[in-house]
C-alpha cells in the first residue's frame, strides 16, 4: 500500500495511464542492483531513487577523483576521495528518503558477485569495463535475473535488455578480450544512456512497454541519432547457450 | 548496383571523413576488401590478421547482427553494411 505521502511524491507517474496506483506499488516492492556509481550509474540511481523503487543496491569499490566530476553526477567537488557508494547513498537518500539505499565499496569478482546481487530482481549494468560486464551478465543468466546494459564512450552509447531464457544475453556476440583502455565520454552520453536504461528497469518491473530484448540501440549525441540493431541469441554461447538447452 | 557501408565515427578519419561509402561485393568480405582498397587506413581498424577482425568490430548486415562468420554472409545490391565498435565506458 501506499501511504499518503508516496500518493502526493509520485503522482505525476500515477497519472500514466500504464504505471498508475498498482504499478507504483510493483515499483515500491522492487529490489534493484546497480553494479557501478559513476557516469551511468549516476542518472541510473537517480530516476530510480526519485522513481520510488524499493531498494537499490548501489555496488562501485572505487573513490570520486576530480576526473570524475565531469559525468558522475552524484558526486560532487567535496566528494573527491570519498567512497563513491557513500557519496552516492548521501545524495539519493536525501533525494528520496522513503527509498532504501544499500551501498557496498567492493570489487565484483566471478566469487563475490552472486552474493553481491543476492535478493535484487533485477541487475543494471554500469560498469565501466568489459570484464566486469561478463561476470555480472553470466550471474545475471545462472540466476535468471533480468540484466540491464549499457555502454557509452564519446558522445557515443548503446544499450540493451537482456532476460535470461528469452533473448540473446551480452556474451552471445563475444569475439574475444578487448584491450581495456582509458575511455574518453561527455557528461551528457552516459546521461542519456543510463536514463534509457533506467526507463527499461522501470518498464520491466511495472510490466510495461517493449523492452529492448534482441535489440541493441545505439545513440549518437553528435548526430542526435537512434539506431536499432536486431541481435540474436547463440546457441554456442558459452554464458547462455546452455541454459538454451536445459529449457 | 552497390552496398553501402555505414563508416564508425572512429572510423572516419580513415575515410576522409565519409560516413558511407559505396562497395562491391558478394560477401561481407568482399565488400570490406573493396572498402579497404578505397581507404587502406581501414585495414588496420578492421582487422587482427587476414580474415580475422578485431574483437572490438562488429558488424550489422541489413541492421542485424552477423555475428558470427560475419565475413562469410552474403550480400546483395543495396544492402547496409554498419561498422561499429564495442563500446565499454560507462
Amino acid at each position: 500500500m501506499l501511504t499518503p505521502s508516496e500518493r502526493e511524491r509520485y503522482d505525476r507517474q500515477i497519472m500514466i495511464g500504464q504505471i498508475g496506483e498498482e504499478g507504483q506499488e510493483k515499483l515500491k516492492r522492487s529490489r534493484v542492483a546497480i553494479a557501478g556509481a559513476g557516469g551511468l550509474g549516476s542518472p541510473i540511481a537517480i530516476y530510480l531513487t526519485a522513481a520510488g523503487i524499493g531498494m537499490i543496491r548501489m555496488i562501485d569499490h572505487d573513490q570520486v577523483t576530480l576526473s570524475n566530476l565531469n559525468r558522475q553526477i552524484l558526486h560532487w567537488g567535496e566528494d573527491v576521495g570519498r567512497n563513491k557508494v557513500e557519496s552516492a547513498g548521501t545524495k539519493l537518500r536525501n533525494l528520496n528518503s522513503t527509498v532504501n539505499i544499500e551501498t557496498i565499496a567492493e570489487t565484483i569478482t566471478e566469487g563475490n558477485v552472486s552474493q553481491l546481487v543476492e535478493g535484487c530482481d533485477v541487475i543494471v549494468d554500469a560498469m565501466d569495463n568489459l570484464p566486469t560486464r561478463y561476470v555480472l551478465n553470466r550471474c545475471a543468466v545462472e540466476k535468471k535475473l533480468p540484466f540491464f546494459h549499457g555502454a557509452v564512450n564519446g558522445f557515443e552509447g548503446r544499450v540493451m535488455t537482456v532476460i535470461p531464457g528469452q533473448s540473446a544475453c551480452l556474451r552471445c556476440m563475444y569475439r574475444g578480450q578487448v584491450p581495456q583502455e582509458k575511455f574518453p565520454v561527455i557528461g551528457v552520453a552516459p546521461a542519456v544512456i543510463g536514463s534509457i536504461q533506467a526507463t527499461e528497469v522501470i518498464k520491466y518491473l511495472v510490466g510495461i512497454g517493449k523492452l529492448l530484448t534482441n535489440r541493441l540501440l545505439v545513440y549518437d549525441g553528435l548526430k542526435v541519432s537512434l539506431t536499432e540493431f536486431s541481435v540474436s541469441k547463440n546457441p554456442n554461447c558459452d554464458h547462455c547457450g546452455s541454459l538454451d538447452r536445459k529449457e | 548496383m552497390s552496398v553501402k557501408v555505414h563508416i564508425h565515427t572512429t572510423h572516419r578519419q580513415m575515410t576522409n571523413g565519409l560516413e558511407v561509402v559505396e562497395v562491391e561485393g558478394k560477401t561481407v568480405r568482399e565488400c570490406l576488401s573493396h572498402l579497404v582498397s578505397q581507404f587502406p587506413g581501414m585495414e588496420k581498424a578492421l582487422f587482427a590478421k587476414k580474415d580475422k577482425l578485431l574483437n572490438n568490430v562488429e558488424v550489422y548486415l541489413n541492421h542485424a547482427s552477423a555475428y558470427p562468420n560475419e565475413l562469410l554472409k552474403p550480400v546483395k545490391d543495396d544492402d547496409e553494411i554498419h561498422l561499429l565498435v564495442m563500446l565499454t565506458g560507462g
